[in-house]
């Protein structure tokens, strides 16, 4: 950032222009005759940037003085009171509160200060506000000078720096436990067979006897003077200055300050205002003389440089964030191409799949539930031809036996009745039950089944009416071999069989009749009907 | 800073306010642009993401019914080539059952063949794609053996149209001297001649 400073004394004006903390540029007018003119020229064609003003003069006047110590809008309110009492004259003044009193009412300490004839000053500003120069500030480089100690490390009880003025002028600076005193400027007339040194050693003891007749001093006390002087003048300075009791000299050379500030391009004399400047880049202070309305333009300055930089942050924050959304787009995208991709493929395989479905002209739920059909109700529906193989296979083991009818029912009810004929009345035994009112079978066989719901076939169910030829009048075996018949069918591919009409029903409940006559034949034939049921096991 | 506000410093600085004002607009412009193309994006992504899951479900369904498909598909065939979803062709019955009976050397034969009805199966099921047709065909014949019966009804049964599942037979003896040339047997048995219709052509 480039600034100007503005080091202004009695004699001269110099101009210093820095840039990154550098003094890029320097130039010197004089206070009088053409001075401002030129100086006015010369700040016409420089680009606008803050000023910082510097005074060195013999005009600034300071005061001491306590004030209670009160809050702050309160003490600012006397501080402008004294000041406007004080200087009435000049509205260049300002008031430094320094610390507290150690007893008492630790009252405030204030030093006031003022460039007594604002006149010095008025042709400079007048310049500076005609050309809208941004004023940053007027600052007193002899209250500054406290900085310079400070950043030096010389932190003596009673301490008098001496800085030299350009334009010869010497400045004598009083700190009394680092808090400013006392400041003194002093043109440099050199009388005949003076020297620099024996100048500033005269001007320092009687400086120290003025402070010492202000009861600055103690008995034990001892002023350090510091001397900032080029290398080039410490020879014409130190041999002059010589310690005593109450005084003793401390040259500060000039190059070795710079280095220790870090001035990269030490002053190549014993002026002091490149140093100040360095300094105030390093630790900038408050304004001091500078008035708002004087600082108007830098005022102005610093809020539209405010606001050109909320414009840009403004600017940039929102591009920042559109940059974090569309790189969050950028992500979406991305995440957009592969679920492009995958939902080709997905689509690709699906047309596969459906390319490679078996079509017979039908849809694929028609072809599901044909086959649903076909394995549900017919794959496994029982035929007749099967339970007759299976019933043949036993009836060879048994010749005696002569079926007369067979009545089938494919249900899914184990507990049908497929319905019988009823049988006529046969000749052949002389012993026989009579059928019951509801005898199994009915006239109707075959006929009989409804037209509901077609059953899945679990059960077979038959009834079988046969005959049994034995020997006449011999139940007892006739009774046996159907039962024995019974239970070689139950062995015999899942079939289970019962006798439902016996031979001869002995049974309590059943009328019998009995026609024996005088000449019997040799055998005779019984009838019986046997319930065959066989449910079908569950396909594999 | 009472500067700022006095009719100069309005005037001084009026470029910059206006200049933040449109920084302020842009900016906004910026966010809310970015944010409602973001806001897009997102709901696009969603869609696609909807999309592709859609697009797996249906995938999964066919490659479900593929495999279903490949199971059945053989069957089906045979279901088809026994013209299961065809209609009643109640001629070529006539002819099949004539065609049977001197086959098979039956006395007499006798036959009612049932109007066709829907279907009820046991256990109320039902199929979502097809109907189950069945006419209830009515058997009564006579034969000189009963071998002669049971080769009709498993000729009846193989024949390479249509279903015919027999749930009811009733044989009975007829007495008559063995060594004549007369029905030994008679029998009375009941079966379905069923089909299938797809339901979207009903």
């Amino acid at each position: 950032m480039s600034q100007h400073f503005i080091f202004l004394t009695n004699t001269r004006l110099v101009s210093l222009e820095t840039r990154h903390g550098r003094i890029e540029a320097r130039r010197e007018f004089a206070v009088s005759g053409t001075g401002v003119a030129e100086f006015e020229r010369y700040l016409a064609h420089m680009p606008p940037k803050p000023v910082h003003m510097f005074t060195d003069l013999a005009e600034e006047d300071f005061r001491l003085d306590t004030i209670p110590h009160v809050g702050k809008g309160d003490r600012e309110a006397i501080l402008n009171r004294k000041l406007t009492q004080i200087f009435r004259n000049t509205p260049f003044r300002f008031a430094l509160v320094q610390g507290r009193e150690p007893e008492g009412r630790r009252d405030d300490r204030v030093m006031y200060t003022a460039i007594t004839n604002p006149e010095v000053l008025r042709a400079w500003t007048e310049v500076l506000d005609r050309l809208k120069v941004p004023l940053a500030g007027i600052h007193s480089a002899a209250v500054f000078s406290g900085v310079l100690l400070e950043e030096l490390d010389l932190a003596f009880a009673h301490t008098l720096l001496v800085t030299l003025s350009p334009g010869g002028a010497m400045r004598q600076t009083y700190f009394r436990d680092g808090e400013f005193k006392f400041s003194r400027l002093t043109p440099m007339d050199l009388e005949e067979g003076q020297t620099l040194g024996s100048m500033i050693a005269e001007e320092t003891t009687r400086t120290w006897q003025y402070l010492d007749s202000l009861r600055h001093f103690a008995e034990d006390d001892r002023l350090e003077v510091c001397v900032l002087v080029h290398r080039n003048d410490r020879e014409a300075v130190q041999p002059a200055l010589r310690d005593f009791a109450q005084i003793q000299y401390r040259i500060l050379d000039i190059e070795q300050v710079s280095a220790k500030l870090g001035l990269k391009h030490p002053p190549l004399g014993s002026t002091a205002e490149e140093v100040f400047v360095h300094l105030f880049l390093v630790r900038r202070i408050e304004n001091h003389f500078a008035s708002a309305e004087m600082r108007r333009y830098d005022t102005l300055r610093s809020a539209r440089l405010v606001l050109n930089r909320l414009a840009v942050g403004a600017v940039a924050a929102s591009l920042a964030w559109g940059a974090w959304n569309v790189s969050r787009v950028f992500d979406s995208s991305d995440g957009d191409l592969l679920l492009a991709q995958q939902l080709s493929g997905v689509n690709r395989e699906y047309e596969d799949i459906t390319r490679s479905l078996p079509s017979f002209g039908v849809g694929g739920a028609t072809m599901r539930d044909a086959v649903a059909f076909y394995n549900y109700a017919i794959r496994g529906f029982p035929a007749i031809t099967d339970f007759a193989v299976s019933l043949s296979k036993v009836l060879r083991d048994h010749p005696g036996v002569r079926l007369t009818q067979i009545s089938w029912q494919a249900t899914d009810d184990a507990k049908a009745a497929p319905a019988l004929s009823p049988a006529p009345l046969q000749a052949g035994a002389p012993v026989r039950a009579m059928p019951k009112a509801a005898a199994p079978g009915g006239a109707n066989p075959a006929s009989s089944g409804s037209v509901a719901a077609l059953s899945s076939g679990k059960y077979e169910v038959a009834h079988v009416e046969a005959t049994i030829r034995v020997p006449s009048n011999d139940f007892r075996a006739a009774i046996e071999q159907v039962e024995r018949l019974a239970a070689d069918i139950s062995r015999t591919d899942g079939l289970q069989a019962e006798v439902i009409e016996s031979p001869l029903d002995v049974s309590s409940s059943t009328e019998l009749q009995g026609r024996l006559g005088t000449k019997e034949q040799g055998q005779m034939e019984t009838r019986f009907v046997l319930r065959i049921v066989r449910e079908r096991r569950a396909s594999a | 800073m009472k500067q700022i506000w006095t009719t100069e410093g309005r005037r001084a600085l009026l470029s910059s306010w206006i200049l933040l004002a449109l920084a302020i607009l842009a900016g906004a412009g910026i966010v809310a642009g970015s944010h409602f193309y973001l806001a897009k994006e997102k709901r696009d992504s969603a869609g696609a993401a909807r999309r592709v899951q859609e697009a797996r479900a249906r995938l999964d369904g066919a490659r479900r019914e593929r495999d279903s498909l490949h199971e059945s598909a053989d069957v089906f065939r045979t279901l088809v080539e026994r013209g299961l979803l065809q209609g009643e062709r109640r001629l070529d019955m006539v002819e099949l059952v004539n065609q049977l009976r001197t086959r098979h050397q039956l006395f007499a034969l006798d036959y009612d063949i049932a109007p066709q009805r829907v279907l009820d199966l046991s256990g109320g099921r039902v199929f979502n794609s097809v109907d189950v047709l069945a006419s209830r065909v009515k058997l009564r014949a006579r034969a000189l053996h009963e071998g002669d019966v049971f080769a009709f009804m498993a000729a009846l049964s193989h024949t390479p149209q249509g279903f015919y599942p027999v749930d009811r037979c009733v044989l009975r003896r007829v007495e008559a001297p063995t060594d004549s040339l007369q029905p030994h047997v008679e029998a009375d048995c009941t079966l379905e001649w069923i089909t299938l219709r797809e339901k979207r052509s009903g």
